[in-house]
């Protein structure tokens, strides 16, 4: 037993996790905050569309860096990629056309799609396509914490300038536009932010774990925020204590690091809503006592 | 309208204003209307009649096929549509479970007096405070907008969209889904707001008996525009069986008084 904790202890002393840990909750806050936009609009759906889109992009640019030698990093030809693909979501999302569930779908499916045609090509040149899927946050570097952090100090800033914005937006867009506020402006920028998180995430934690992230910490949050402010605050509070939980059970438990904060995060949404549903029962079974 | 009079000078003008949907339906024809200052309109018409696309047209959420609209003698713009409130039919009004509290959410009607790049201040929650009082919710003021009331929800909505200062406050039909009991105070609300406060309201409804004991000028529409002017002369004109019953082709518009 001490042996274990041992190797833990001096797992959590090692540059390689500490850097993970940092990066966790960098994420761990990008995405929670983004996460209560886009469930409140209930956009749910929208981070698989980016994440897929996003991995269709970054599948691009390894199949130019490796098949053809083109000299770009893969994650500029993913940027391209995702806020083209954010522009197109939430342009088909407006029109009144196509559905919204629909139109993610339909990204969903290009970028994947395209990705792993991509991918299968670069594969004989040895790119492996689960480090794009799941990502390794225990090989980040140093540049890649300064990206995120970059990435993270800019969509906390757009928050707070447009802050009123965006909450009245989200709240009744219909209403937000009938009394003078452009809230196209407002859908594009949640939509391209989301998108540039997704893109310096994936390499970190994956696909899939991003999409999640996008939706769980805003989700938690709301079965038990008593107002607009609370959940602001509680959906950061939901987000790192997955992410950081998440990491350190993957690392006693030595599994998949990204798939660990989703089920920590999944397990925690679970309580949130027994308890919140508990405790309404409780006050309903007060109340009819209190009539009695 | 070139008479400076207050009373007279129109908050909103339609001019020969039609609006035909991408799937080809005709929503509104020759809609020729004014609305005055400090008028209490009822908008009335069957289901369907395009009531709610004139009140779209009016807010600039529906462009036009054709016609010109002002809002208080210029064309329709997000400046100023900043001096209007609008309350949208109950049904679509909101998520229940959208975690804002009825202080949050009426504090989000001084967000477009406040403008971009600039903070809701404490002049802007006394402001809602004041609101809360005189629209009588104050006590709800810490609940979240789901746990309330069809008429309660109604409430909040007109608060937020008072609290702006409107010149012009639309409401489309505010009072679907809403007891009788709570229908009355909600009438009475805003006869208040209208009175007192010399705002300007629009009100579409169906219910034709209230809305003619409540309005001043009654606007009657089915498409075209059936009938506009003092309530009184509408009590008494056969346009409601008309409208409702078979279209006629004639139309009557009663000078404003």
């Amino acid at each position: 037993m001490s042996t274990t904790l041992d190797l833990f202890l001096s797992l959590l002393a090692a540059r390689f996790v500490q850097y993970a840990f940092v990066m966790g909750v960098i994420i761990g806050i990008l995405s929670s905050i983004l996460s209560i936009f886009i469930v409140l609009k209930r956009l749910s759906l929208i981070g698989d569309g980016l994440s897929h889109t996003a991995f269709g992009g970054l599948s691009l640019g390894y199949f130019l860096s490796v098949v053809y030698f083109v000299d770009i990093a893969p994650i500029w030809a993913g940027t391209v990629v995702v806020v083209l693909g954010s522009i197109g979501i939430t342009k088909a999302i407006r029109s009144t056309k196509i559905s919204g569930d629909a139109a993610v779908a339909l990204f969903l499916q290009l970028g994947l799609a395209s990705g792993i045609m991509l991918l299968s090509i670069s594969r004989g040149f040895g790119f492996n396509v689960e480090t794009l899927l799941f990502g390794d946050i225990l090989l980040v570097n140093l540049d890649q914490i300064y990206v995120a952090l970059g990435v993270l100090a800019a969509t906390l800033a757009l928050i707070f300038i447009f802050y009123k914005e965006l909450v009245y937006t989200t709240f009744d867009e219909i209403q937000a536009r009938a009394s003078g506020i452009r809230t196209w402006v407002f859908d594009y920028m949640i939509s391209i932010v989301a998108g540039i998180a997704v893109i310096a995430s994936i390499p970190i934690v994956g696909v899939l774990v991003i999409s999640a992230l996008l939706v769980l910490p805003a989700l938690t949050s709301i079965q038990i925020a008593r107002s607009f402010k609370q959940t602001v605050i509680l959906s950061p509070i939901f987000g790192l204590i997955s992410v950081v939980l998440g990491l350190l059970l993957s690392l006693i438990i030595n599994s998949a690091a990204g798939a660990t904060i989703v089920v920590v995060g999944l397990l925690i949404f679970a309580i949130v809503l027994g308890l919140s549903k508990f405790n309404r029962a409780t006050i309903s079974r007060g109340n009819r006592m209190v009539v009695r | 309208m070139s008479d400076v009079n207050p009373r007279t000078s129109a908050a909103v003008q339609l001019s020969d204003v039609a609006v035909q949907y991408p799937n080809g339906v005709i929503a509104l024809d020759k809609i020729n209307l004014e609305i005055f200052d400090r008028d209490l309109i009822g908008l009335i018409g069957p289901n369907g009649a395009g009531k709610s696309t004139l009140l779209n047209v009016i807010l600039g959420l529906i462009k036009p096929t054709r016609g010109t609209v002002k809002l208080f003698g210029d064309p329709v713009s997000p400046e100023n549509l900043r001096r209007v409130g609008y309350v949208p039919q109950k049904a679509q009004a909101t998520d229940a479970n959208f975690p804002a509290t009825v202080f949050e959410i009426v504090l989000m009607g001084r967000i477009p007096q406040v403008g971009m790049f600039h903070r809701l201040r404490q002049k802007d929650r006394e402001k809602v405070r004041k609101v809360l009082q005189t629209l009588g919710i104050n006590d709800l003021k810490n609940r979240k907008i789901g746990q309330l009331s069809g008429g309660q929800q109604q409430r909040v909505f007109v608060a937020k969209a008072v609290v702006g200062d409107p010149r012009l406050l639309i409401l489309d039909e505010p009072t679907s889904g809403v007891d009788a009991h709570s229908k009355n105070d909600f009438y009475a609300m805003l006869e208040k707001l209208n009175h007192d406060m010399g705002i300007t309201i629009i009100l579409s409804s169906h219910d034709i008996a209230t809305v003619t004991k409540l309005a001043n000028r009654v606007a009657c529409i089915n498409t075209s525009l059936f009938f506009c002017g003092p309530t009184s002369e509408f009590a008494s004109s056969p346009v409601i069986s008309n409208v409702y019953g078979y279209p006629v082709e004639l139309m009557r518009h009663v000078d404003h008084p």
